[in-house]
């Protein structure tokens, strides 16, 4: 049994068919690529196993159990974390209410659960910390914060509750030569941890660098999906832009 | 730094607005608290008592408040006024229980209350314990009677048709009075006419070219429209002859200065004037009077006077003098 | 490896430490401290307790409303709505005690549950109906305040229980019970917006609300609790103005939401959503109180009253925007 099972998922807003029939897994300590053009339903499939969005038909297991229907909160609950392509900070808070945005520590005073500030700078603080990641303080502003700080604070917070399964979306786009290097090497020490990993990247070297299988997903469909030894960054180029068109797997019905 | 300066700055410059700057302080304080002042009647009133308070070479502090439906804020305003001291507080409240907190205060304090223009119903200051010194203002009831009695003489006892009031600001003494004056004298007088429609106005001119408008629509062959104050009867009679209908009669109370341009116009047919100048000036000179020892009424009646082109262009009665 | 963290976090500034992560603005307290200075020199019987008192009394009824209104605001909303629920529930309330002659507790529970309930509707049409705050509770201010007149046929209902009235004529310990009621009313919200997670999501929501669905916040859930407080205030300050002038006036708090609005922005809440303070909205409160109460002791005409709150509102916004250091702007 795979961590992440989907199963035939399809989501249509309104007359526009978003997911027709997309059926992949991820393994435990797996690393996976995501790729496609624009417009090929990734971020909205992301959005559909975290929660966002309800598959309106289509089969979503991790670890057995279903997550049709869940919501956000309970799905993060379940081990699963995504860094947005844009982050999803609350710009007006500081670092360490961002990393624990949504599952702030409390303590109960008096019968009430008052926000464990204390507690959540230390805790902050050990994560950035590990990640090695250069944000000065804590206390700081997300919304003043460089964009590869910024970045640093929503890996952070992907990884304070120990997922199972993080996916990230476009995490290079907007990076340096550098950093870049350091998002690679964080996604190998999380494979290497047994905590999957989905990589939505449209670079293609980056996705060819780290990952072990590779997924093409085409008008909403899953049309390759091949070991990173069985395939070539022209194949996959092909599949994108559709040379190959032969859908692979349950796409238009 | 410049927000502190702009603070202080707007604040000083709004002191060079003060009416009556606060140096002298060997005459005795009125307190004057008005209802609104955007309305003429009751600016005629502020001059009324400004003129009774020159006479009685006495100090004025007067307050008004931005509608008159801000019932809250005119309490805040008496409370303030309060710390003041004043020698003796004349209101006009918005409604009969807005300032009752305030009046029991005063009342603490010995400052003596007055009820300018009998907005305060004596039944209930008497439960709420609240020692009122006098009542001072038209006859309200008399009011409505004597507008009854102005449309039984332009269109005989025998008439027949409907009649539209427009009354005033829901549950406000006044005007309820004037209504109802109005209404049993009618009813009295010239039973032939049937009073189709009494809808709350507000006192308020717009409200009451609406209510006009949609009454003529399921009464076209309207007679007369009585109004509990002249801003609603100057609205009324836009509307009316907006409408082409010249020959229906619009009658007023106030007999503020608008109404009086109306008239002489042609257009309002007429207004009881309740003298506010004359209320104010009167108002003053009784606190004065109070004051000093003496007794004075319960309850004064300023008596009114029935305002038509006739009687603006004669010039002849005295009453004519306190109309402003 | 990128060099590691410096020395451990800095520690927090005092005001951090002293108002939590949502500081007002403290440019709002020193206009507060000038003003007050003001009139004192031009009206000597300004300082006294009881003119005090008087201002925090006269600021009461809208301070609780614009405490509401800053968590609203805080979530990107709006909520226009608030004054007309003031003389809705308070109808309602003088109604269960003159015209049904229930006792005391029926009459304040009703007035606080016909708040709640309005704003509870608010709440429910904003989320699943997916209307703007703006509009919804714009409509809700035309049909409170309809159907308060129609309830009350447009009269005023007088005569509360004495024990409710004490609420609003009260003087415990000396001190009027509304201002002892807004204080409390302060103090809580305070905790509860910078210490609660409640509070936290309230100004989380307005600040992404995209960020606050992905990490597990019941935005839904959580907007229609934020509009129902909103109305329960409401309610509140329906109370307290009935208890004021012992009746239920259908035409109680005319106006109230913009003044509510106004005392919320000057206090420092930012108009967008997303960072807010009950201080900086008490603050405010008082600023407009005490350019009320001071023109008062001066005469000056209502009209000038009017005018100086608008310069005053347009002015702190203003000065905040040229001499922001924090990053709140967009």
């Amino acid at each position: 049994m795979s961590l992440l099972e989907l199963e035939d998922v399809r989501k249509s807003f309104g007359a526009i068919e978003a997911l027709r029939g997309v059926t992949f897994s991820v393994e435990a300590g797996a690393v996976v690529g995501l790729v496609g053009d624009n417009g090929a339903g990734k971020s909205t499939l992301m959005k559909t196993i975290t929660g966002i969005h309800r598959p309106d038909s289509g089969a979503i297991r991790f670890d057995g159990a279903s997550l049709v229907g869940k919501d956000p909160g309970d799905i993060r609950k379940a081990g699963i974390e995504m860094i947005y392509q844009d982050l999803a900070l609350a710009r007006m808070r500081d670092v360490a209410a961002n990393i624990f945005l949504g599952r702030e520590l409390t303590r109960n005073v008096l019968g009430v659960q008052i926000i464990d500030t204390k507690r959540m700078y230390a805790e902050a603080e050990a994560m950035i910390a590990k990640l090695g990641a250069r944000v000065k303080s804590v206390t700081q502003i997300a919304g003043q914060l460089s964009g590869g700080q910024q970045q640093s604070v929503a890996i952070a917070r992907a990884l304070t509750f120990n997922p199972k399964l993080v996916i990230m979306d476009e995490p290079t786009a907007a990076l340096a030569v550098r950093e870049i290097e350091h998002v690679l090497e964080l996604i190998r020490t999380l494979a290497s941890h047994g905590i999957a990993v989905i990589l939505i990247s449209h670079r293609l070297t980056d996705v060819f660098a780290v990952c072990d299988r590779i997924v093409v997903l085409r008008q909403g469909a899953v049309i390759a999906d091949d070991p990173k030894s069985q395939t070539t960054m022209n194949a996959v180029v092909a599949h994108i832009v559709g040379a190959t068109d032969v859908p692979r797997q349950g796409a238009a019905r | 730094m410049l927000k502190t300066l702009i603070a202080g700055a707007s604040a000083l410059a709004l002191t060079l607005a003060v009416a009556g700057s606060a140096s002298a302080a060997d005459k005795p304080l009125y307190g004057a608290l008005m209802k609104t002042l955007s309305n003429p009647f009751w600016g005629a009133m502020e001059k009324g008592v400004d003129a009774g308070a020159q006479k009685a070479d006495v100090e004025l502090f007067m307050e008004a408040v931005e509608s008159d439906q801000a019932t809250e804020p005119q309490l805040n305003a008496c409370n303030t006024m309060l710390e003041k001291k004043p020698a003796v507080m004349i209101t006009a409240a918005i409604s009969s229980t807005n300032l009752l907190p305030c009046l029991k205060h005063a009342n603490e304090l010995k400052i003596p209350v007055v009820d300018l223009d009998g907005n305060l119903d004596p039944e209930i200051t008497k439960k709420a314990g609240v020692d009122v010194a006098f009542h001072i203002g038209s006859d309200n009831q008399a009011a409505g009677a004597k507008a009854a009695d102005y449309l039984i003489s332009a269109l005989g006892k025998d008439a027949k048709g409907s009649v539209l009031v427009i009354e005033g600001l829901s549950g406000n003494i006044t005007g309820a009075k004037r209504a109802n004056g109005f209404a049993e004298e009618l009813k009295k007088a010239a039973p032939g006419f049937a009073i189709v429609a009494s809808l709350p106005g507000d006192w308020d001119s717009l409200k009451a070219a609406n209510i006009t408008n949609d009454t003529l629509q399921r009464y076209p062959d309207l007679a007369a429209i009585f109004c509990a104050n002249d801003d609603m009867a100057l609205g009324a009679v836009e509307a009316a002859r907006a409408a082409g209908k010249d020959k229906l009669i619009v009658i007023g109370v106030d007999g503020n200065v608008n109404a009086v341009k109306s008239i002489n116009a042609g257009r309002l047919n007429a207004s009881v004037a309740q003298l506010p100048y004359l209320v104010g000036m009167q108002a003053v000179e009784n606190a004065k009077k109070v004051l000093a020892g003496e007794k004075v009424a319960e309850f004064t009646y300023v008596p009114t006077l029935v305002l038509t082109k006739a009687t603006l262009d004669s010039k002849t009665d005295p009453l004519l003098q306190y109309v402003k | 490896m990128s060099a590691a963290l410096s020395p451990p976090a800095s520690p927090r500034s005092w005001r951090q430490r002293v108002f939590g992560a949502a500081t007002f603005r403290f440019e709002s307290l020193l206009v507060l401290a000038t003003l007050t200075i003001v009139m004192t020199v031009l009206s000597p019987v300004f300082l006294s307790v009881s003119n005090f008192f008087n201002i925090v009394l006269s600021t009461s009824v809208f301070g609780v409303l614009a405490i509401g209104m800053t968590f609203v605001i805080c979530s990107a909303g709006i909520d226009l709505s608030v004054g007309s629920i003031v003389g809705f529930s308070g109808v309602v309330g003088a109604m269960t005690a003159a015209n049904l002659n229930l006792p005391w507790p029926v009459c304040i529970v009703a007035t606080l549950a016909a708040g709640a309930f309005a704003g509870w509707v608010n709440g429910f049409i904003i989320t699943k109906g997916m209307i703007q705050p703006f509009i919804v509770t714009l409509g809700m201010l035309g049909v409170a305040r309809g159907t308060a007149l129609v309830l009350s046929d447009g009269v005023s209902i007088y005569g509360l229980p004495p024990e409710v009235v004490y609420l609003g004529q009260g003087r415990p310990f000396g001190v009027p019970a509304p201002v002892i009621i807004l204080l409390l009313t302060a103090l809580v919200a305070h905790v509860l917006l910078v210490h609660t997670r409640f509070g936290v999501y309230a100004q989380v929501i307005g600040d992404n609300e995209n960020a606050a669905r992905a990490m597990g916040v019941r935005v839904e859930r959580h907007k229609t609790l934020l509009y129902t407080l909103s109305g329960l205030l409401a309610g509140l300050a329906g109370l307290l103005f009935a208890a004021r002038i012992n009746s239920g006036e259908p035409t109680a708090g005319l106006s109230y939401e913009l003044t509510a609005i106004t005392a919320t922005i000057i206090g420092g809440t930012n108009m967008n959503g997303g960072r807010g303070s009950i201080v900086g909205t008490i603050i405010g409160a008082l600023i407009m109180g005490v350019l009320q109460n001071g023109l008062n002791l001066l005469a000056v005409r209502p009209f000038y009253q009017q005018i100086a709150i608008g310069a005053v509102l347009v002015g702190a916004v203003w000065f905040d925007r040229v001499n922001s250091k924090e990053g709140w702007r967009r």
